[in-house]
């Protein structure tokens, strides 16, 4: 990993590229620093905090944030003392290591690589660009980046919400949504930024969860965007449970109250009334852009950008930069979430590597891994590591005191403190302990196992001793940040806390962990766009793939597309990538297939397919869900009565069949929402304002004296496709937000189809006689889904496939090698499909690239000499691991297979004979913890 | 003993309250230091030998989550 | 429970779920709470003595 590092120019073509890099000096030695904080202690220069949003002060020698990785203090030149006026050096005179390096040299590096992956970010819109906001100017409106530290516990105000003029604690906060985006004046952006309304509606659930008192919150906007995938279900909930109010109103300007450091909004209210109201803070939702350094290097690169500065990527490649071998992703692509950017990373690392993936394993060098010394028969020599994780732990509890009350306990041969017991130095020092004092047991006092075991157990490993000869005591995030007001009790909990763990870990045996070979075969549910993505992209890196497809075409919903929003020809494509799949010898497709029966698990998965009467049982190692969703038919509006009411999909045939009756449209009605964002389906589809304005203009291109009229509730053309909604209106197309609650009154008066609703801005009730009405119908998942069932994954509320985690993992399925994309997942465009597809595919590939892989130790296991075969182990597992054994000396009694245990214990608990053992967690090491307790009381 | 202070053994769930436990310390949000947390896979693997361990061996409360 | 002894009350009962630190937050303190009113254990308690 190289910091303060910059690319100024790169040469060479893809699979050969030198870029140079020049890396700018820290003044800090990364070997030597700890990150004792000691140089920020004593340097006498207060600067700005940018983390902090400018709220707070840092030092000339910091650390950006206290997660910083690597977590090494810098020095900032700008502002250093020594630097810049040659006298100072306090940090110097005070770094207990001598890691103050103040003529560290900058550094001229070239890196020979095959692809390039920019993932360069994005800024925030600066709101004094064009200041009628007062930002800058009033204290009390801060930019919502700003209002997040404000509410962060780490942040300038502890977690404590007051407002930054007077520090009292506010009664109503306002924010105002698209500030620099969605606006073409000078110095903001014609986009929308995508992220904006759902953080805005987040910041005020965060806000009213911290006050004491009740809090007022309102958000200003000009049309609600939660498209994201339970992105609707959380405005729901913001507005109807936490009360948040939300007002359609775009605000202009904020007018400081003098005085009381008050600010004034005016705006109308539903009823056309003009209300002036006054908040304690106002919050500007700024918007996502490119940054000045970003343009740049995207200019040394040579790579298009289009006119906002986002990197120009092919509809139908969604990651693919101008230059060959140039991928990008995340907010340098086009601003997005989180979730997106996760997923369009995977994307780009795939599709980096497909091209290099002849190259694979052949420059790795493999880890040596010290031999395992064999500690069974030896009596327990215990090492305890006790960690100050700086001061987060020894401010509070007194950490000397329980190093020496360590050294006490039994089979302790050896105590310590240490400064961060994480610490690439701490972590060689601990393995050259482990190896002096022949320790065979290890316990580290610190952060969390969640996070932190894999790290130490890394250390064991290479000390030589097995993994799982350790535990650790939780003594930071459940004893010195919980109860820093109890220093006394806090340290007899963390001596309490070690001594358990101790007890414990004089149990541990050394485990084995279980390996299992991966096959290398990929299967595809599914044939439309995601999956045929999936399976390409598993080909391009090297692995074979079957696609199992309902129906007898590939394809899916996109055969039904005419145009992506920005123009693509969807059936060229799609002719295009089907010949591609057929012509590709490790695509196998199955076509008119329905999956009859799945066995096995990761790695080793069996799927019985049946096709025209056939039954075929295919290997395979991972499994992708690209099963797709469905457009929504209903049942009311005169669809299906009336040849003249057609859903978004069946307008797109028409157009792709080149229907010559449109031409004769004088009035086109296109209505929002129809099955979506209501009680029974309460999410948005995320693709119908973008495709309905697509067709709209389309139409409007074909008969341009035709009147277009779109019926919407909140307009959600996100991200770039803002624009388009910005020509749509440009080109005399009506948008009208109808009153949901009146809803819509459709009829047929004799021949005319009228359609009788209340516009809300001009608060008058309209009629519509349209000679061709689009429904914009919801997506729809299958009703019974009996792929979640066989593959044991879990539907969303809405009958979509859940993700392992929204963030972290939002392709992965909570079950093992299970992945998934495309439609199945959540309403999303073609390009996102894709880009999707892509990331599920790259993920498939880190755990077939790996051939083998290793399973967790810490399972049960039964003793067929203590089993009664009574069977309740069997029927109790959630995970199927437990059967009775066929054959061999145990025939008949029961038996675990370790692949499939997740190390629960729930057959523990319910074996009545006592013959299951839970390794890591056995009876034995819960009562040592138990007993340990003893002398505490 | 008007400074008795209870002592709890707190079984919890690896991946549901030990969970939410870390956090509420990455929130730094203050409770009493009476439990003493003991981390086990999963609430299924509780079996009642160790709440009546725990009572027998002085401890004045049991509390399982998961 | 109280069949064999064990005073109801002693033993608690709770589901989080692991983005739940604030709800934990409030359960440790009724928990704790509870078991407080309920005063020291001595039902169960094995005393040295006897044992010996």
């Amino acid at each position: 990993m190289l910091t303060l590092s910059e690319v100024t120019g790169i040469s060479g073509e893809e699979g050969n590229f030198q870029v140079q890099v020049t890396q700018h000096p820290r003044y800090v030695d990364m070997e030597k620093c700890i990150a004792c904080g000691l140089c920020a202690e004593k340097c006498p220069k207060k600067v700005t905090d940018e983390y902090d949003a400018g709220l707070k002060k840092r030092k000339a020698a910091y650390v950006k944030y206290a997660q910083a990785v690597p977590l090494k203090y810098a020095l900032d030149p700008e502002n250093c003392i020594y630097l810049k006026k040659g006298k100072c050096k306090a940090c110097e005179k005070y770094c207990p290591t001598g890691a103050i390096w103040f003529d560290e040299p900058e550094k001229k590096l070239t890196l020979n690589v095959g692809s390039v992956i920019i993932a360069s970010g994005c800024q925030v819109y600066d709101p004094s660009t064009h200041d009628v906001y007062g930002y800058g100017r009033s204290p009390n409106v801060v930019t919502s980046l700003e209002f997040e530290r404000m509410l962060s516990s780490s942040g300038p105000f502890g977690g404590h919400l007051v407002r930054p003029s007077d520090h009292q604690e506010p009664k109503k906060i306002a924010w105002l949504q698209c500030i620099g985006s969605r606006d073409v004046h000078i110095g903001a952006r014609g986009y929308c930024s995508s992220v904006c309304c759902t953080y805005a509606i987040k910041e005020a659930m965060l806000a009213k969860d911290h006050s004491k008192t009740p809090l007022d919150t309102a958000i200003f906007y000009m049309d609600i965007r939660t498209h994201g995938k339970d992105f609707e279900r959380f405005y729901n909930r913001g507005r109807d449970q936490s009360g948040i109010r939300f007002v359609k109103s775009r605000i202009t300007h904020v007018v400081p109250k003098d005085g009381n450091g008050n600010l004034l909004i005016r705006y109308v209210d539903p009823a056309g009334k003009r209300v002036e109201e006054e908040f304690d803070i106002v919050v500007l939702s700024v918007g996502l852009g490119v940054s000045p350094e970003a343009a740049q290097l995207a200019r040394r690169l040579g790579i298009e950008t289009d006119h906002y500065g986002f990197a120009k990527t092919p509809g139908f490649e969604p990651v693919k930069a101008s230059v060959p071998g140039i991928y990008v992703c995340g907010g340098f692509e086009a601003p997005m979430d989180i979730p997106s950017s996760v997923v369009e990373s995977s994307a780009a690392a795939g599709a980096a590597g497909s091209r290099l993936a002849a190259a694979r394993w052949s420059l790795t060098k493999t880890k040596k891994i010290p031999e395992e010394i064999d500690i069974r028969g030896e009596p327990p020599r215990i090492g305890v590591f006790v960690c100050r994780c700086g001061t987060n732990i020894a401010s509070v509890v007194d950490v000397p005191q329980v190093v020496e009350y360590a050294k006490t306990l039994p089979y302790v041969a050896h105590a310590e403190e240490n400064m961060f017991s994480c610490s690439q130095d701490t972590q060689e020092m601990m393995a050259k302990i482990i190896k002096e004092k022949r320790l065979n047991r290890v316990v580290v006092s610190a952060c969390t196992p969640k996070t932190h075991e894999p790290l130490f157990q890394e250390t064991l490993i290479n000390a030589g001793i097995n993994k799982y000869l350790f535990d650790m005591a939780n003594i930071r995030n459940q004893c010195s940040w919980v109860h820093g007001q109890t220093p006394e009790e806090a340290t007899e909990k963390a001596k309490d806390l070690t001594r358990m763990a101790v007890a414990k870990v004089a149990l541990h045996q050394p485990l084995a962990e279980p390996e299992l070979s991966i096959d290398q075969r990929a299967l595809v549910i599914g044939g439309g766009m995601a999956g045929i993505s999936a399976a390409r992209a598993l080909s391009a890196q090297g692995y074979e793939s079957y696609i199992i497809e309902e129906s007898d075409r590939l394809g899916g919903r996109a055969v039904m597309l005419h145009e992506t929003w920005d123009g693509g020809d969807v059936q060229g494509f799609l002719k295009q990538i089907i010949r591609e799949v057929e012509a590709d010898e490790k695509i196998h497709v199955r076509l008119n297939a329905r999956i009859k029966k799945v066995d096995g698990f990761v790695g080793n998965f069996k799927t019985t397919i049946e096709q025209e009467g056939m039954e075929e049982t295919l290997e395979h190692g991972v499994t992708l869900i690209a099963s797709g969703a469905a457009e929504y038919k209903p049942d009311f509006y005169f669809y299906g009565k009336d040849p003249r009411v057609v859903t978004g999909l069946e307008l797109d045939e028409k157009l792709i069949q080149k229907d010559a009756s449109l031409k004769d449209v004088r009035t086109a009605l296109f209505i929002q929402c129809v099955g979506s964002r209501i009680p029974e389906r309460p999410y948005c589809s995320k693709v119908c304002c973008t495709h309905s304005i697509k067709n709209a203009l389309t139409l409007k291109a074909l008969h341009p004296e035709m009147d277009v009229i779109v019926l919407y509730r909140d307009m959600r053309s996100y991200g770039l496709r803002e624009d388009l909604y910005r020509e749509a209106r440009e080109k005399g197309i009506l948008f009208i937000k109808y009153d949901e609650e009146t809803g819509l009154d459709i009829d047929r008066k004799g021949e005319a189809l009228e359609v009788l609703f209340t516009d809300t801005s001009l608060r008058r009730k309209m009629s519509v006689r349209p000679d061709l009405m689009v429904l914009a119908t919801a997506m729809v998942p299958p009703k019974d889904n009996p792929l979640a069932q066989m593959f044991k994954v879990t539907l969303n509320d809405d009958g979509f496939f859940m993700e392992a985690h929204v963030k972290l993992r939002p392709v992965d399925c909570s079950t093992d090698g299970v992945f998934i994309c495309g439609l199945a997942h959540a309403p999303k465009p073609l390009d996102e499909s894709i880009t999707q597809a892509q990331a599920a595919a790259t993920r498939a590939v880190t755990l077939l690239a790996k051939k083998n892989i290793r399973m967790a130790g810490s399972i049960a296991e039964v003793h067929p000499m203590d089993c009664s075969a009574c069977g309740v182990c069997v029927s109790i597992c959630p995970y199927s691991a437990p059967a009775f054994a066929l054959e061999g000396p145990h025939a008949g009694k029961a038996t675990i297979n370790p692949v499939l245990c997740k190390g629960c214990g729930l057959c523990v608990a319910s074996c009545r004979s006592g013959a299951i053992h839970l390794k890591g967690f056995d009876n034995d090491q819960i009562f040592a913890q138990i007993f340990a307790l003893r002398e505490a009381v | 003993m008007s400074e008795w202070e209870p002592k709890i053994v707190a079984f919890l769930c690896n991946w549901c309250s030990y969970g939410a436990a870390d956090l509420a310390g990455v929130g730094r949000m203050l409770y009493p230091s009476n439990i003493r947390v003991i981390r086990i896979p999963c609430t299924g693997r509780m079996s009642p030998k160790f709440f009546l361990a725990a009572l027998r061996q002085g401890a004045d409360g049991v509390w399982v989550s998961g | 429970m109280t069949h064999i002894g064990i005073e109801p009350g002693r033993l608690q009962f709770s589901w989080i779920s692991s983005a739940e630190a604030t709800k934990f937050v409030d359960v440790v303190k009724d928990v704790t709470d509870a078991i407080r009113a309920l005063g020291p254990n001595t039902h169960f308690v094995k005393t040295l003595p006897k044992v010996a």
